[in-house]
């Protein structure tokens, strides 16, 4: 029945020099699979994979969709779930991500937004309300194990941090596997390289932000590994003349004070670089000098 | 907000998380589809014999991991092969192993027997699944028939995984059976080959008092150990110990060795006969290791057998990826033997017979390389198409044996050419 | 003295065993490169049979890879 629903799911091939672009819809991004090869059958094929395993993760872990295992484990929120080993591992790098975080990457923050509508208005909760919504946040609160998950009633899970991210990863992971040719996959600007190209020459990538001027768009070179960037383009709330950014500090359920607009992280894997930049930008005025200390290569906006 | 642990370094740590998550094995919408390697191949020496061999093999993966293999091989084999008799400078005459007629060869020519042509097909099958948790099990059996020769076989072989499956031991057995029934019957063995005139009365007769039987066979039990060894990232090594016994006929019906007189004149062409019993050990080494610029392939094998072969084997492949996908890879193979005891080029006539005693220049001491050369491309769909071409030369040497008299003058260990042409298509 | 030496062999043996231990081998997630069919064994079994084909009937050993084979009278 859901496939019913997602009509528009088509990959386009386009020939560019050196290769083809496929591309296609997925996690509310633009996705494109860059492949240098002249053959068109197989680029097709590669961009066939990605593009299925993309929709695989949406349609598993997309809150958005009410037939999704995410909206299942939120629906049964104070049930005991049974869960995959694929969901477990998920878990696993959250849990991961929380622990490195101190608590500030957590995936079960999500219920904040409920809040807090970054629309551009000047729309800011009360404090009361935003409380009350920190009751249901908190990774430490949950449990799991190889096969279930338990969370209480009221709480909600939401891998909106990590699926995009997860999904470049698997997707560079599956076409590797069938293909020694060099390729770049970029899902809506979280993107990673594999392979080396002709004449080792780079990956050039232009990582745009809608409400910046072009020309503060980050030009990344790109021979090896991953970049995503976190920001928070028209995501925010103006009042008093006070911006407040899209970045929710989970233990005070209030904004980040002073977040670069965005910021672009450079790591081995995409969902390493994702995790990086969204860690960054909850160190607020600090993100930049954060990344200087852990000696990770990035781009930022202010 | 500030992180406490600042220092920490999360790139180590990022790196074991999103690592285990990236190895997991999400369900990939696995296929149960049938895996096709179709092949032709052609072998050529040089004024001898040539090959043709064609291959169909079907791999079927199934979604719980057992895997059949089944494989149909068709080759025909013309031309000529040496018959172990010596050079002469003298044209010499033989009778075909069938009795029925006679060849000739000339003065200085290597004696080639030019009766043969054969056409074999041989059915393969294989069976392998995962048992309990970190072992594999697999058996098959093996069926080959061609005009006077028939082999089967059957074999098993379990394997373990440890340490995470970076280290496999295997084990391993075969069981083969053969039998050979040539045309014209099985030699008695030293008997002198009779020439004359194959439409006298009386010629039969004497044919078949070199005759004893009409078939023989052979049975071979191979064991096979093995440790698989994943180093590193980049490399993987494999070390095989194989035991292989053969007791029966392993006699060539087909050779003969000369007789000659004290100036090398060969007097009389006998069957050649060899032991009943091999007993064959077998080292053999394996590395691959990916650089960043290709794949290297390489193993050694030592063998040794009773017989008094020795054998060292050495075996490079290099394999260089393009950006487009297509592939070359250069191939060198060297291979050095030493000679069965009972090896001889030619047998004086005034000494007493042997036992054992064989001048099939491929159990003397021998020489070989191979140079050679695979290009393959991907054409879209996981089709795969592949051209190899090999170069294949063997130096066969004298094991000591000192030429005598005319056999000075003649070239006793002529050299051979070969090319091995290849074209393969996967789908 | 005895005892001492000993001991010594222990620590060599323990330290020999631990090396072993930590440097061979990947983690699942290290076998980006190894899972690749190029990096098979085998990786060409076509080729391989019917390298094992020529050979077998060429020269005086078979084998070693896996069973020696036979299978055939060729010339």
């Amino acid at each position: 029945m859901s496939n019913m629903v997602k009509g528009d799911r088509v990959v386009k091939c386009l020939a560019r020099k050196g290769g083809f672009t496929l591309s296609f819809f997925s996690m509310a991004s633009l996705c494109e699979v860059l492949i240098d090869t002249d053959n068109e059958a197989l680029a097709t094929e590669l961009g066939l994979i990605a593009a299925n395993e993309a929709w695989r993760i949406e349609d598993k872990y997309s809150r958005y969709d009410s037939n999704s295992l995410c909206s299942e484990i939120n629906e049964k929120a104070g049930e005991v779930v049974e869960i995959d080993e694929e969901t477990f591992n998920l878990f696993e790098f959250s849990n991961h991500c929380y622990d490195m975080s101190e608590g500030a990457f957590d995936i079960t923050s999500g219920i904040l937004r409920k809040a807090w509508h970054f629309d551009g208005s000047d729309n800011v909760p009360s404090k009361k309300c935003v409380e009350a919504l920190l009751q249901l946040v908190g990774w430490g609160k949950v449990s799991y194990s190889v096969n279930s998950f338990f969370m209480k009633k009221g709480m909600e899970i939401d891998f909106g941090g990590l699926g995009k991210e997860y999904a470049v990863d698997r997707a560079v992971l599956l076409i590797s596997k069938v293909a020694n040719i060099p390729f770049l996959v970029n899902y809506g600007g979280d993107l990673a390289v594999h392979g080396t190209r002709k004449n080792d020459d780079p990956w050039q990538v232009g990582i745009e932000h809608p409400s910046f001027d072009a020309s503060q768009s980050t030009l990344v070179t790109l021979r090896t590994g991953a970049v995503a960037t976190s920001g928070d383009a028209n995501r925010f709330l103006l009042k008093d003349n006070h911006r407040y950014s899209h970045i929710l500090d989970v233990v005070t359920g209030w904004p980040v004070k002073n977040p670069p607009n965005s910021i672009t992280v450079a790591a081995p894997q995409c969902i390493q670089a994702g995790f990086l930049a969204t860690l960054a930008l909850i160190q607020g005025v600090d993100a930049e000098n954060f990344l200087k200390e852990q000696n990770i290569l990035h781009w930022s906006i202010r | 907000m500030q992180l406490k642990a600042k220092k920490t370094n999360l790139k180590a740590m990022l790196t074991t998380a999103s690592c285990a998550l990236l190895g997991s094995t999400a369900n990939v919408s696995a296929q149960e589809t049938w895996q096709f390697d179709t092949a032709i191949m052609h072998y050529a020496e040089v004024d001898r014999v040539s090959a043709t061999e064609a291959i169909i093999a079907g791999t079927k993966t199934f979604n719980n991991d057992e895997v059949l293999s089944l494989k149909l091989t068709i080759d025909a084999l013309t031309g000529a092969s040496p018959n172990g008799a010596t050079t002469q400078p003298t044209p010499q005459t033989f009778t075909r192993p069938s009795g029925n007629g006679q060849y000739n060869v000339k003065a200085g020519d290597t004696p080639l027997d030019d009766t043969f042509h054969d056409t074999r097909v041989q059915l393969t099958g294989q069976w392998t699944q995962p048992l309990l948790k970190d072992y594999t099990v697999s058996v098959g059996g093996n069926f080959s028939k061609e005009y006077d020769y028939m082999s089967a076989s059957l074999n098993g072989n379990v394997a373990r995984d440890f340490n995470k499956k970076n280290t496999t031991l295997s084990a391993g057995m075969a069981y083969a059976y053969d039998v050979i029934e040539p045309e014209g019957g099985i030699p008695k063995p030293l008997s002198e080959m009779v020439v004359g005139d194959s439409n006298d009365p009386n010629f039969n007769d004497d044919f078949n008092k070199t005759r004893i039987g009409s078939d023989e066979s052979k049975s071979t039990i191979d064991l096979l150990f093995g440790v698989t060894q994943v180093i590193n990232r980049q490399m993987i090594v494999q070390l095989n110990y194989s035991y292989s016994t053969v007791s029966g006929y392993m006699t060539d019906p087909f050779k003969i060795i000369s007789s000659v007189n004290n100036n090398g004149e060969s007097q009389a062409y006998l069957y050649e006969n060899r032991p009943d019993e091999r007993t064959k050990h077998a080292f053999f080494g394996q590395t691959k290791y990916h650089f960043d610029s290709g794949i290297l392939d390489a193993s050694y094998r030592y063998m040794t057998d009773d017989w008094q072969i020795d054998s060292h084997t050495f075996d490079f492949r290099y394999l260089i990826p393009f950006t487009n996908g297509h592939f070359i890879e250069p191939h060198f193979r060297m291979y050095t033997q030493s000679a069965a005891e009972f090896y001889q080029p030619f047998i004086a006539q005034d000494e007493a017979k042997p036992n054992f005693v064989s001048a099939d220049y491929r159990i003397g001491e021998l020489d070989t390389y191979t140079v050679g050369l695979k290009y393959g491309m991907p054409l879209g769909d996981g089709n795969n198409l592949s051209f190899r071409l090999e170069y294949y030369h063997q130096t066969p040497k004298d094991n000591g044996t000192q030429a005598i008299g005319v056999l000075k003058e003649v070239e006793l260990y002529e050299q051979v050419d070969a090319i091995i042409a290849q074209v393969t298509y996967s789908f | 003295m005895l005892i001492v030496n000993r001991y010594k062999v222990l620590v060599a043996l323990s330290v020999v065993g631990m090396s072993g231990c930590s440097s061979l081998g990947v983690e699942p997630w290290e076998r980006d490169l190894l899972a690749k069919k190029e990096m098979a064994l085998t990786s060409a079994p076509i080729d391989a049979s019917l390298d094992d084909h020529i050979y077998f009937s060429k020269e005086a050993t078979s084998g070693g890879r896996s069973f020696g084979g036979g299978g055939c009278g060729c010339n």
